[in-house]
């Protein structure tokens, strides 16, 4: 199913971890943000 | 509006028709019309993708939100980057590799005929009633803050971008969403900028968020817990947005055509891949950044006179209520304590927040009364779309103004665009070449691709019309319409991808059954009667469907074996 090449990485695996990745991050900084500031 | 705001906002909207008319001329068939002859690079892809979903409503309602509610809407989108990843895993590779035009063939080939005009029939009724909304909901304010006559900008809103879409189709529709985008992003970066340029000297960023913070506008994360108990009803939270937003997600962009419309006109797979999964990268910090200019808003009415209702036209009808006499003498309350903030320009940010919170919640309590008049007089007591677009008619300078309001222009019609063109193209694949007993000639095919675009167009502007009255948050009523059918139709292409052994017969039982269970359960739900939020009936849909096929299955015949999944 995946014949065409995933750019930049070698694998669209890795393409899904940053993804899910960049989310896990945004929702720890936010919720720093709100502890910080609230 | 000046004299400049007018220029502006006609030559933008008149240079978008052009631009729409000049870049869609593609080959005279359906694959031109609808999938731009599957040639789109990856970024047309990903703007297109993030132009339909962001209405108009998204860029009016969403800062009214943070200022009301804190920025906890932006949960909603946490399980977006989840679906755009079993998108790219699952969907997409299927609809590339069967050349589908609409996401409803497929289901014909892995169940029957039956079971995908059920789907596109249940997409028409959706998209179509939505998108009637998506134009009223900044039509009707709009309208009330500029007093335009509602037809007419219901007719602006979502009739003049039929020029270009009926023409050009898909290509139009692709290129002009890049265009609008650009305009989009470029106002609202303005608009924020002219926020922090406009607070006094000595306050900035830090007192923004120490004010936002103090006031419980930065709530980015709540867990929905209230003691041990979870609050199902609440809207907004970590478990809901993961979870429900998610499954809402996981069927707008792989159920609904007007989503994979888009990136079905992209070159190859790869592409299409890229524009999902870039998506998923920028959509939650792209509004985390437009609520976080609601709170900025709101703190810079704790510096400038904050209006007491920013919904000026529903206020003037009060003056002439029974309520008239008593107005007046909170209106007299209200603005003695608002004058208090003038003495508060000394001192740390925090203190300054501190003081400023304190005269905030003071003015809350005349800002209850006066929605709790409205209410009891029949009027539209909630003001959360009327508070960025006030501040812009109040604050901004000339010629910005008309660029922020042809930025809501635009918003509306990239969405609407895109709707249009995947409408059109349900109807004349899914439907009328479907069920056609004659053959259709290329040419006639064409033809008839354009008119029902058209009549889409039509169709959606009157039901804006008709929704004129529907009140309340109207992001939240589109929505809430979009839940209704969203978890059923997602739940039979789960099926469809994930259940190979559950046949046709079985699958469309189970829609039709939970569909009923779930409009059932919408009105107890709206009665107060089952405590559950709307993003949850996405969830019960999608199970619903899947776990009642199965039991269904066992009771029929075995299917065979699955023709489509064969390479």
């Amino acid at each position: 199913m995946d014949e065409e090449r995933a750019p930049l990485f070698k694998k669209w695996s890795y393409w899904y971890a940053l993804v899910i990745g960049f989310l896990i991050v945004c929702i720890v900084l936010f919720y720093l943000l709100t502890k910080h500031f609230s | 509006m000046s004299r400049p705001d007018w220029i502006v906002l006609a030559l933008t909207l008149l240079g978008m028709i052009a631009y729409g008319l000049y870049k869609g001329r593609a080959s005279k068939d359906l694959e031109g019309y609808f999938l731009s002859n599957r040639s789109v690079p990856w970024y047309m892809v990903l703007l297109g993708i993030m132009g339909t979903q962001a209405s108009a409503v998204t860029f009016l309602s969403a800062p009214g939100q943070a200022y009301t509610d804190g920025m906890r809407f932006v949960q909603y989108y946490f399980g977006l980057p989840l679906a755009m990843v079993v998108l790219c895993i699952s969907f997409v590779p299927v609809f590339h590799r069967l050349k589908v035009f609409t996401a409803y063939e497929y289901l014909e080939q892995r169940f029957d005929l039956k079971t995908r005009a059920l789907t596109s029939f249940l997409f028409l009724v959706q998209r179509g009633l939505s998108t009637g909304i998506s134009i009223a909901a900044p039509s009707i304010i709009l309208s009330s803050l500029l007093g335009w006559n509602i037809l007419w900008t219901n007719i602006f809103m979502g009739g003049l971008l039929i020029i270009y879409t009926v023409m050009g189709g898909a290509k139009a529709v692709a290129y002009t969403q890049q265009l609008q985008m650009i305009i989009i992003f470029g106002g609202m970066t303005i608009a924020g900028y002219l926020v922090i340029h406009r607070l006094p000297a000595g306050v900035g960023w830090t007192d923004i968020l120490h004010t936002g913070g103090k006031a419980g506008k930065l709530n980015i994360i709540t867990t929905g817990f209230r003691g041990k108990s979870f609050d199902w009803n609440d809207k907004y939270n970590l478990i809901s947005g993961v979870i429900g937003g998610f499954f809402l997600a996981l069927s707008y962009f792989g159920t609904d055509q007007s989503q994979v419309g888009r990136y079905l006109t992209a070159r190859s797979l790869t592409e299409s891949r890229i524009g999902l999964l870039l998506n998923g990268l920028v959509k939650v910090p792209m509004q985390f950044l437009i609520l976080l200019l609601g709170v900025m808003v709101f703190t810079f009415y704790q510096y400038n006179r904050e209006p007491i209702f920013f919904n000026q036209a529903e206020l003037k009808a009060l003056e002439h209520s029974k309520y008239k006499d008593s107005l007046v003498l909170v209106m007299g309350q209200y603005e003695a304590v608002d004058k208090e903030r003038i003495g508060v320009g000394t001192g740390d940010a925090v203190t300054r927040a501190q003081r400023l919170v304190t005269i905030q919640k003071e003015k809350e309590g005349y800002k209850a009364t006066i929605r709790r008049w409205l209410t009891e007089t029949g009027q539209d007591s909630n003001d959360t779309n009327y508070i960025f677009l006030r501040f812009v008619t109040d604050y901004l300078p000339k010629g910005l103004v008309g660029l922020l309001i042809a930025v809501i222009f635009l918003a509306a019609w990239g969405s609407i665009a895109a709707t249009l063109n995947s409408l059109s193209s349900c109807t004349i694949i899914d439907f009328h070449r479907r069920f056609s007993r004659r053959t259709i000639s290329v040419e006639k095919e064409y033809l008839f691709s354009r008119l029902y675009t058209l009549f889409w167009g039509i169709f959606c502007v009157a039901v804006a019309q008709l929704a004129y009255n529907i009140g309340n948050s109207l992001i939240e009523a589109v929505n809430v319409l979009g839940s209704l059918f969203y978890g059923v139709i997602l739940g039979i292409f789960l099926v469809a991808f994930y259940r190979k052994r559950i046949g046709g017969h079985a699958v469309f039982i189970s829609a039709v059954i939970v569909e009923i269970g779930v409009v059932i359960l919408t009105v107890l739900s709206r009665k107060g009667i089952v405590p559950l939020s709307f993003l949850w009936f996405n969830v019960v849909g999608a199970v619903g469907v899947v776990l009642l096929s199965e039991v269904l299955q066992l009771f029929m015949k075995k299917r065979p074996d699955p023709v489509v999944e064969k390479k």
